[in-house]
Parts: structure tokens; C-alpha cells; sequence
């Protein structure tokens, strides 16, 4: 087959992927949970991704990767399709990631001291399926890993990183920074 | 002496990472339960599992309260028999929290808090001493908005503590 043609059986492929995503959409709309989980099986991979990501911890990640979808099934008919449903699942689990973080925070703010809490490394090991550069990103401290993983693997922009952390962009722009002198240096 | 990466490696390693990671377990189980138990109470509020039942409990057993006190004040004045006396609204509050945590700790099989480690059990101990105080303040001046409030916020923040310690996740649902 020539390139050519590859490029077309490629093309109608992604096309066929679209519109059957769409009807699952519009079915998991009208509370059909087997469409739902045709979304779910379509798309966890990228949720879980940026979960474990994010919150650097196995089982805590699972979890709101879980709660990411509890939430996407009760937003779902708030979906007007203005955006790629992917692009909404994405920004529904960065917020629940979030989310997340500040409640542990709380909690461990609350329990421990704060340095102690700040101090608490993740268990690495615990994630067999991560690569090396996943495992050393999560050894980042926690705002230099969320703006890492944001700006670098997600592709937000510093000024949008910032209103999610509630930092000020230059703030966002600081902690890519040192993120990236301390994987260079690790790695 | 290792040699440091350069940006465009580490740019390079980062564009190669892959996009999904599949999770160790199967999550759909878990969804699937939270999803049937939310559609349940939408459909019977009354209904639900235990834990639910616990986590929903105080808006509506206030609005409970708030309809029974209602009840009692415009029906009293006719009352043949002796009726019970009025609860005032920090025995309200005190005995709606109390049948709360009694469920909450029901449905977590009855934890024995006494063999908490030290530094939970400080912040419960610190948790019940502010809670003695306010009722302590309450005392003389009982219908003060701002301590019942406080009050409220302070069992709550022992509820929410319970919660977070026994509370399953997801998957148990």
C-alpha cells in the first residue's frame, strides 16, 4: 500500500473512533451505563496517567481516577460538545486531582505538623508500571511536579497552571524551573 | 563526575512518555457501585447503604429537627397530655451530632478510638475541648448564632476526622 493510502485507512479509522465515541457519548447522555464504560475502557489510560501523575501515589491515583469518572457520569449532561470530550474529561480530572491534594493537604496539615507532611516522600517503588522518568517526577516536591506535569506533559500554559494552583505566574514559571534543574540533575 | 542532561534530552525523554497508563486493578467495579448509589438516592433519599446514610444524615435529620420543633411549637398550646419538653437548640444540635457519630461508628464496625496513635488522638481530645467550651458558653447565653454555628463546625470536624480514618474508598462501596 502506498503512503497515500495508508494515510487514508489511518484517516477513516480516527474518523469511524470520533463518531463511534460520539454515539457512546450520547448514549452514556440518555443513562446507558454500557456506553459509559465504553468511554471509561477508552479513556482511563489518559486519566489514570495524569492522576498517578499528579497525586504520585498508586492507590490514592486509582481512586481518583474512580471519583474522575463518578463525576464525569453525574456532569455528563452538562457536556455540550463545544470542546473534544477529551479535553473536558481531562479538565474535569485535573480539577478532581486537585481537589484531591488540597483535602490531603488539609488532613495532613491537620494530623501532622505541616513540615512533616511536607516532608513525605512517595513510594516510588510501589509503581512498577511507571518509567524512569515518571518514577523521578514523582520525587519532584509537589508544586514543582503538578506545574511540571501541567505545563511539560499536559501542555497548559503557565497562566492557566497558575489560576488552577492559585499561584502567580511567574510563581508557575519558577517551579517549571527548578522542576527541570532537579530531573536534569537526577536523571 | 555524572554529566548533567541537557534541556532538549530531558524535552526529548518527556515527549516519549507514554500518554495512558493503565491502573492495577480494574476501576469500573467501583464506579459502577458509586454510580447505582448515587442514581438510588436520587430516586429514594431514604434509601441508601449505611455509609451513605451517614454521610447525608445531618441536612436532613436538621431539616428533621427543624420541622419536628416546628410541629411541637404550634401544637402545644392544645396539648391534652403532658408534652415532652421543648429541646432547646444546642440540645438539638448536641443529640442530632451524637446519633450521627453513634451511626458513623456503627457502620465502621465500632472502631476502638482509645487505641488511636497519639497524635490523632490529640487532635480528637482537642476536637472534644473545644466542643466542651462552647457548650460551656452556650450555657449563658444559648440562642448566640455564631457559637451554635462554631458548635456545629467543630462536631463536624470530628465527624469528618472519623470519616477520614474508617471510611472505605471507592472500591468497598
Amino acid at each position: 500500500m502506498t503512503l497515500q493510502g495508508q494515510q487514508t485507512v489511518i484517516d477513516a479509522k480516527q474518523l469511524f473512533a470520533s463518531k463511534q465515541e460520539q454515539e457512546w457519548i450520547e448514549l452514556a447522555q440518555n443513562g446507558d451505563r454500557q456506553a459509559f464504560q465504553q468511554l471509561y475502557q477508552l479513556h482511563i489510560g489518559r486519566v489514570y496517567a495524569l492522576c498517578v501523575r499528579m497525586i504520585a501515589d498508586r492507590e490514592q491515583a486509582e481512586d481518583v481516577a474512580q471519583e474522575v469518572f463518578v463525576q464525569v457520569w453525574l456532569k455528563l449532561d452538562k457536556f455540550r460538545g463545544d470542546s473534544k470530550f477529551s479535553t473536558w474529561l481531562h479538565s474535569v480530572a485535573t480539577n478532581t486531582a486537585l481537589s484531591h491534594l488540597r483535602k490531603q493537604k488539609n488532613w495532613l496539615q491537620r494530623v501532622f505538623s505541616l513540615e512533616e507532611a511536607a516532608n513525605s516522600e512517595p513510594v516510588i517503588n510501589d509503581h512498577p508500571e511507571l518509567s524512569d522518568l515518571d518514577k523521578t517526577i514523582l520525587r519532584l516536591p509537589e508544586k514543582a511536579r503538578l506545574v511540571f506535569v501541567l505545563f511539560a506533559v499536559e501542555g497548559y500554559r503557565h497562566e492557566e497552571i497558575a489560576n488552577m494552583l492559585d499561584m502567580a505566574v511567574g510563581s508557575s514559571k519558577s517551579h517549571y524551573h527548578r522542576a527541570k534543574k532537579l530531573l536534569q540533575e537526577w536523571l | 563526575m555524572k554529566q548533567t542532561m541537557n534541556e532538549q534530552q530531558l524535552q526529548q525523554r518527556v515527549d516519549e512518555l507514554p500518554s495512558e497508563i493503565k491502573p492495577k486493578r480494574d476501576l469500573w467495579q467501583g464506579i459502577e457501585r458509586a454510580i447505582e448509589l448515587k442514581a438510588q438516592q436520587q430516586q429514594k433519599p431514604e434509601a441508601g447503604n449505611s455509609k451513605t446514610r451517614v454521610i447525608n444524615f445531618q441536612p436532613l435529620a436538621l431539616a428533621a429537627s427543624v420541622v419536628l420543633a416546628v410541629i411541637v411549637f404550634f401544637n402545644y398550646p392544645d396539648a391534652q397530655q403532658p408534652v415532652p419538653e421543648q429541646l432547646t437548640a444546642v440540645e438539638m444540635i448536641e443529640q442530632q451530632y451524637l446519633q450521627e457519630k453513634q451511626n458513623m461508628l456503627v457502620s465502621f464496625g465500632k472502631p476502638d478510638l482509645t487505641k488511636l496513635p497519639n497524635n490523632i488522638r490529640q487532635q480528637f481530645d482537642e476536637i472534644q475541648s473545644a466542643r466542651a467550651s462552647l457548650l460551656e458558653a452556650l450555657e449563658d447565653d444559648p440562642q448566640n448564632p455564631d457559637l451554635l454555628n462554631l458548635l456545629k463546625w467543630t462536631q463536624n470536624q470530628e465527624l469528618s476526622l472519623l470519616e477520614q480514618l474508617y471510611s472505605p474508598k471507592w472500591q468497598t462501596i
